[in-house]
């Protein structure tokens, strides 16, 4: 089950800067042959043995990741955290919501593939499955949103 | 529009970034160059052709005063879907004397128009800024 949160909170269990919060606490964390990989398919990138990232725009830290790659490393690696995916790109929101029992916050819609055997709980309250549940319920909210003349997000 | 064109040479990159537009938001996959480009930028507004060039990302102090702040500026603003507020989205609608490079990819409430939205594109070391496909 995925746990997809549309409004916004401050909260101490809720990662809203996610380059700030991998560059000061999961960047911190050992690298397992798991993240090695990811940061391969989403960055190109090659983890060395001390840490240090080698991509197409030259050596690093872990800390020249992506945002869309920091934000990955952060869901899987911070279970216990709502983490926002807003920076993220249509290629790391398809692996995040391959992911299972993650918390996630995004408060508009975005293009990409979703399996159609992926339950998505919204706001603790709706259950939807797949790419077609997910764009149900945005259709909705954006229709009760204009309703109610709420912004957008 | 302050700048049309920025070029630079970014050994083994030589970026070509032509705008058409008063506001351009650059979207696409992760990991396409976006925060490079912006780090590239921070040497690039060193240079007196391109001193019109101001720059903000999440660690940047007092943005939203600073921002408002701004005319007849070429405004990059990397982390824009998490820095850039309702006020800060109404100034760059209506302060017309500035241009805009926005890493942004929810544009609810800015006037955009379809040749707004790019993606980096590169080829064969080459990166500019290619129209992507929206409906709006």
């Amino acid at each position: 089950m995925i746990y997809l949160y549309t409004e916004k909170r401050e909260a101490e269990n809720w990662i809203l800067k996610n380059d700030l919060y991998f560059n000061l606490y999961t960047g911190n964390l050992p690298v397992t042959e798991q993240d090695r990989q990811a940061i391969r398919e989403i960055d190109g990138a090659e983890v060395t043995e001390d840490n240090h990232i080698e991509t197409k725009y030259g050596l690093g830290t872990i800390r020249n990741l992506s945002s869309g790659c920091k934000t990955y490393l952060n869901i899987v690696k911070n279970p216990d955290k709502v983490v926002s995916t807003k920076e993220c790109g249509g290629n790391v929101l398809a692996r995040i919501f391959a992911l299972d029992e993650i918390h996630i916050f995004m408060d508009y819609p975005e293009r990409f593939e979703i399996g159609d055997d992926v339950r998505i709980m919204i706001n603790d309250r709706e259950m939807v499955a797949g790419r077609h549940g997910y764009e149900l319920w945005w259709s909705r909210e954006y229709e009760r949103r204009a309703q109610d003349d709420l912004p957008e997000n | 529009m302050i700048y049309q064109k920025i070029e630079f040479q970014a050994n083994p990159f030589r970026y070509q970034l032509y705008f058409t537009c008063r506001i351009t938001l650059v979207r696409g996959d992760s990991a396409t160059g976006k925060t490079y480009l912006y780090q590239m930028l921070e040497d690039v507004k060193q240079l007196d052709a391109y001193r019109d060039i101001r720059l903000y990302n999440y660690k940047s102090d007092e943005f939203h005063a600073s921002l408002q702040k701004c005319r007849n500026k070429f405004i990059v603003i990397d982390n824009a879907d998490i820095i850039l507020n309702d006020a800060d989205k109404r100034f760059i609608n209506f302060e017309g004397s500035n241009q805009y490079l926005l890493f942004l990819r929810n544009c609810d409430g800015l006037n955009v128009s379809a040749d707004s939205f790019t993606v980096l594109h590169e080829e064969n070391g080459q990166i500019s800024l290619r129209k992507e496909l929206v409906g709006i």
